[in-house]
C-alpha cells in the first residue's frame, strides 16, 4: 500500500496538473460514468436511481456543465464546483468552513460529494431527502450563490444559448426546475469511488491488498473501538454510515468554545513563524460566530441538539478537514477525540466512551482509514475538468 | 515594439531626468505616464459599496483638493457602477486619459474617462468578460499602464479560488491581448527558482524600464481575500495559502526569469526613481518585514529583508506604501494599529523608522504628492477584512507634511457621506490635458 504522503501528493499533483494543464480523456467519459452508476464498484452496493430519473450520459454531461457554471450565481462568481473542488475531493481542504457569495461565511465545511448518491438524507443535518431537490438550497442561500429566486435561475438557464441543445438531448425539451435538478443529481450520483485496498481485501479476496497494520486497524474499527456501530460495514459491501444522527459531543464542545473562546490565538504567518494574537485583535476583524445545533434545526426537537449525520469514511484521507465544521485538520486529531470518548455532556450518545487505545492501536486505525482511498478518485477530477468552467 | 511609443519613452525619460522640478503628482505611478506639473486638483477614490450605506454600490468618488476652491475637501462627484464588486485598485492608462478600476470579486473592470472633464469622470466602458478572456484568471488587481496597453495582475483562478493566477494584458481600448500564468513548480516557464519556493501567486506588478525588469509579488486567492478576516486568522489551513515569492520578469518578452523567496505575503512593490537606484521595496504583510529587491553589480536580482515594521509579533499588518520622489523616504501604513510610519531609506540596505502617527482605528492606502508635501490616507483594506463595529472608520484624510509632522487639512467620513469603504486614491488635474 502506498503511504499517505506519497499517495496524497501523487493525487494532488496529478489533479493540479489536470486543473491547470490540458485534459484528454480516452473514450466518452459520460458513458463510463453511466456504467459506474449502473454496475457499481467493488465494496459499494448498486446505487438506487429514482424511477423518474434513470441515468444517461446526456444527463451526466449536462449535470457536469451546470455543476461548474459560475454564471448561475447572483454575481457570476460561484458555482457548485467552487466549493466542491474536484482536485480537493469534491470538497475544499484549503478552508475549514466554506466561503460563499461576497465572502459570506458558512458555518460548515464543504463536504466531499464523492459517493454522495449513497446518502439517504443530505446536508449534515439531513434536511434534504433527494439530490433532485437538494440543489435549490445553495442556489438561493444568501451566503452561498445568492440567486434572488429559483425561478430566476430556471429562466437564466433557459436564456443561455449553450444549454438549449443539451437539455433537448438529455430530456427532449427545454430547461425546467425539475430537469435542472435531475441533471445535477445525475452527475453527482456518478461520483463513485470505491475499489480501495480495503475493498480488494475484504470483498475482492486479495489478501495482499491490505498491510498488517491496516488489518489490525480494521479489527479495532469493528471491534474494540466500536467505530462500526455507526460507520457500518456489511458482508457484501460497506457505505460506512448508518444514515443516522448522533451527538458525539463535538457540536456541543464547539458551542462551548464559541461562547468561551481562547484569550489568544496562534497564527502561523509564514511557514514555521507563529505569533499569538489577542482575542481583541481577532474580534476587531471578526463577524459574528453563529451557533450550529445540527439536526435540531430541522426537527426543533431539543433531543436532536448537536446531532449530525454519520459521514461515510470512504476516501477520508483525501477529504480533510474533518467534522461538520472542519475543526480537525488531521485524522490523528479525529482519532484522539474519539479515543477520549468524544466530549461528554448530558445528551451525548451512549455509544461513545473513552476507548483507551494505545498509540500503536491509533496508528493501526489510521492505517485502516487510509486503506479506504479509491484508486479511481483522480479519475473523477479528470472527468470534471473535461471542459473549462463556464464564465461570462 | 508596438507598445513602446517614442512619445511615452521621452515622457518617461524626462520625468526620470528632472527630479528637482517641483512636480506634484503622486509618486507610485507607472513611469510611462505624464505627470501633473502643478498641485493635484482632484482625488479619485475607488470606493466599495456596503449594505446599508447609501446606494450600497461600488463607486468612483471625486474629491476636490484645490485649496482655493469653494468645494475644497468636499465630494464633488460620485459614479455608482452597480453591485459590490470588491472594488480595490485602479490605475491610469499610460496616456492618462482613462482610469481602470477593478473588482476583485466579480472580475469586472470599469474604465472611467478622466480627461474629458477631470472634475467629473464618466464611465466609458465595462469589461465583464475578464475570466473568460483570460482562460480562468480571477481578481484583477494592479492596473499598470504600459504604452498602448494595460498590464493587470490577477489574484486567483476560476477552478478553485486559490492563489494560482496570472498577469494579463489588455489594449487601452479594452481588448484582451494575453495571459501570462505565474511560474509554478510543475511549470516554472523557464524561471530560476532561487530558494526551492514557488507558489504561482500574484498581487502587484511594477517595472524598471531601463533594466527591462518587471517584478510581481504574491498575496492569496479569492477564498482568503473574500473571507471574514477573523475567521481566516483562526483557520490554520487557510493561513497556509499566502504568497511567499517575488518574481522577476523580462519586461519585453513577459517571461519569468527568477522566483525569489519573500515569505509572509509581499504586497505593494515600489521601484526607486533615481537613475542609478536599481532596487524596489516591498512589505511582507503577515511577517511585518520590509524587503529590498535589488540588482547586484552583475545585474542579478536578489531579495533581502532590511527592516522590521513595528513589532512583527503583534501583527501590525503593513499594507500600502509610498516612496518619495528623491528615494529617501517611504511611508508605510499598518492596518491593524491604524498607524502610518515614515522610514528613512537613504541607505536602502538599512532603512530606519523616523516618524509615526496614528491615522485612525484602521488605515490602508497612502498616496503622497511628488513634492512630498501632501499625504492622503484612506481606510478600507477588503470588505471582509475591515474592522467591525465602531472601529470600522471609513474615510479620506488629507495631511500636509512639513518634514517633521503630518498636519490634518481635511477629512471626509465615507459612511456619513453615504459612500461606503474608501480604498485606492488616484490624482487628477485638468492641466494634464491642455486647454
Amino acid at each position: 500500500m502506498i503511504g499517505w504522503p506519497a499517495l496524497n501528493w501523487f493525487v494532488l499533483g496529478f489533479a493540479l496538473f489536470l486543473s491547470f494543464g490540458s485534459t484528454a480523456l480516452a473514450g466518452d467519459w459520460a458513458d463510463a460514468a453511466v456504467a459506474r452508476k449502473t454496475e457499481g464498484a467493488l465494496g459499494l452496493p448498486k446505487l438506487d436511481h429514482p424511477s423518474d430519473n434513470p441515468p444517461s450520459a446526456e444527463k451526466i454531461r449536462l449535470g457536469r456543465k451546470l455543476f461548474f457554471d459560475r454564471r448561475l450565481s447572483l454575481n457570476r462568481t460561484m458555482s457548485c464546483g467552487m466549493c466542491h473542488i474536484p482536485e480537493q475531493g469534491f470538497g475544499n481542504y484549503e478552508l475549514q468552513r466554506a466561503v460563499g457569495l461576497e465572502g459570506r461565511s458558512l458555518r460548515r465545511n464543504a463536504p466531499s460529494l464523492v459517493n454522495v448518491g449513497y446518502y439517504k438524507t443530505l446536508f449534515v443535518d439531513g434536511r434534504e431527502t433527494a439530490l433532485e431537490t437538494q440543489f435549490v438550497s445553495p442556489l438561493i442561500a444568501k451566503n452561498e450563490m445568492a440567486n434572488p429566486s429559483i425561478g430566476y435561475v430556471v429562466e437564466l438557464v433557459k436564456s443561455l444559448p449553450d444549454y438549449e441543445k443539451k437539455f433537448e438531448a438529455a430530456f427532449g425539451g427545454p430547461a425546467t426546475l425539475q430537469r435542472i435538478g435531475q441533471a445535477l443529481a445525475g452527475y453527482q450520483r456518478s461520483l463513485i469511488a470505491a475499489n480501495s485496498p480495503f475493498d480488494q481485501w475484504k470483498y475482492g479476496g486479495d489478501e495482499t491488498a491490505l498491510n498488517e497494520s491496516a488489518k489490525r486497524g480494521f479489527a479495532l474499527f469493528s471491534g474494540k473501538a466500536g467505530c462500526s456501530q455507526c460507520h457500518l460495514v456489511g458482508k457484501e459491501d460497506a457505505v460506512f454510515t448508518d444514515q443516522s444522527f448522533h451527538d458525539t459531543g463535538y457540536g456541543w464542545m464547539r458551542e462551548q468554545e464559541r461562547q468561551n473562546p481562547p484569550t489568544t490565538q496562534p497564527v502561523e504567518v509564514s511557514p514555521g513563524v507563529v505569533f499569538h494574537m489577542s482575542r481583541k485583535q481577532i474580534d476587531d476583524v471578526s463577524g459574528p460566530a453563529l451557533p450550529d445545533l445540527g439536526r435540531y434545526e430541522v426537527t426543533q426537537d431539543p433531543a436532536d441538539s448537536w446531532k449530525f449525520r454519520t459521514p461515510s469514511l470512504r476516501n477520508i484521507e483525501l477529504t480533510r478537514p474533518y467534522m461538520h465544521d472542519g475543526g480537525f485538520a488531521r485524522l490523528k486529531d479525529v482519532l484522539a477525540f474519539y479515543n477520549g470518548g468524544g466530549a461528554p455532556h448530558d445528551r451525548q450518545s451512549q455509544l461513545l466512551r473513552p476507548l483507551g487505545l494505545e498509540k500503536s492501536e491509533l496508528a493501526d486505525l489510521e492505517a485502516f482509514l487510509k486503506s479506504l482511498t479509491s484508486p479511481d478518485f483522480s479519475k473523477l477530477a479528470e472527468e470534471a475538468r473535461v471542459e473549462a468552467p463556464d464564465n461570462w | 515594439m508596438k507598445f513602446r511609443s517614442l512619445k511615452s519613452v521621452i515622457i518617461g525619460a524626462t520625468m526620470l531626468a528632472a527630479p528637482s522640478v517641483a512636480y506634484a503628482d503622486e509618486t507610485c505611478q507607472s513611469p510611462y505616464m505624464p505627470k501633473i506639473t502643478g498641485e493635484e486638483e482632484f482625488v479619485y477614490v475607488w470606493t466599495l459599496g456596503k449594505e446599508g450605506i447609501g446606494d450600497e454600490s461600488d463607486k468612483l468618488v471625486t474629491v476636490d483638493v484645490r485649496k482655493d476652491s469653494d468645494t475644497y475637501g468636499k465630494v464633488i462627484g460620485s459614479i455608482s457602477v452597480g453591485g459590490r464588486n470588491e472594488a480595490h485598485h485602479a490605475g491610469f492608462t499610460a496616456d492618462r486619459r482613462y482610469l481602470w478600476a477593478g473588482g476583485l470579486d466579480t472580475n469586472k473592470i470599469f474604465i472611467f474617462d478622466v480627461h474629458s472633464d477631470p472634475g467629473k469622470p464618466t464611465l466609458a466602458k465595462t469589461i465583464d468578460t475578464f475570466v473568460k478572456d483570460t482562460g480562468g484568471a480571477v481578481g484583477p488587481h494592479t492596473f499598470y499602464g504600459l504604452p498602448g496597453r494595460m498590464m493587470i495582475s490577477a489574484l486567483s483562478n476560476d477552478k478553485d479560488h486559490g492563489g494560482r493566477t496570472a498577469l494579463v494584458e489588455y489594449s487601452n481600448e479594452g481588448e484582451y491581448i494575453a495571459t501570462h500564468w505565474m511560474p509554478t513548480a510543475e511549470d516554472p516557464r523557464g524561471a530560476k527558482i532561487a530558494s526551492d519556493v514557488v507558489d504561482g501567486y500574484g498581487y502587484d506588478v511594477r517595472a524598471l524600464i531601463r533594466k527591462n525588469v518587471m517584478l510581481s509579488s504574491s498575496f492569496t486567492g479569492w477564498s482568503n481575500y473574500m473571507m471574514d478576516f477573523g475567521q481566516m486568522l483562526e483557520d490554520a489551513e487557510a493561513m497556509k495559502r499566502f504568497g511567499q515569492t517575488v518574481v522577476q520578469w523580462d519586461l519585453h518578452s513577459r517571461k519569468p526569469k527568477k522566483v525569489m523567496h519573500v515569505p509572509g505575503a509581499p504586497l505593494e512593490i515600489r521601484f526607486a526613481w533615481g537613475p542609478e537606484n536599481n532596487y524596489a521595496f516591498t512589505t511582507a504583510a503577515l511577517t511585518s518585514k520590509l524587503w529590498l529587491i535589488h540588482a547586484d553589480d552583475n545585474n542579478e536580482w536578489h531579495a533581502k529583508e532590511v527592516a522590521d515594521i513595528g513589532d512583527p509579533a503583534s501583527i501590525p499588518l503593513p499594507v500600502d506604501i509610498s516612496i518619495s520622489a528623491d528615494d529617501t523616504r517611504l511611508w508605510i501604513n499598518t492596518f491593524m494599529d491604524g498607524k502610518t510610519r515614515l522610514f528613512d531609506i537613504s541607505d536602502p540596505h538599512a532603512p530606519k523608522q523616523i516618524y509615526e502617527k496614528v491615522i485612525a482605528d484602521q488605515v490602508n492606502m497612502v498616496s503622497q504628492s511628488w513634492d512630498g508635501e501632501r499625504v492622503y490616507f484612506t481606510s478600507s483594506l477588503l470588505a471582509q477584512w475591515d474592522k467591525k463595529g465602531e472601529s470600522d472608520d471609513q474615510y479620506l484624510k488629507a495631511y500636509d507634511w512639513d518634514g517633521k509632522d503630518l498636519k490634518l487639512q481635511f477629512e471626509l467620513d465615507f459612511y456619513e457621506e453615504g459612500l461606503g469603504r474608501a480604498h485606492i486614491m488616484r490624482f487628477g488635474s485638468g492641466e494634464l490635458y491642455g486647454s
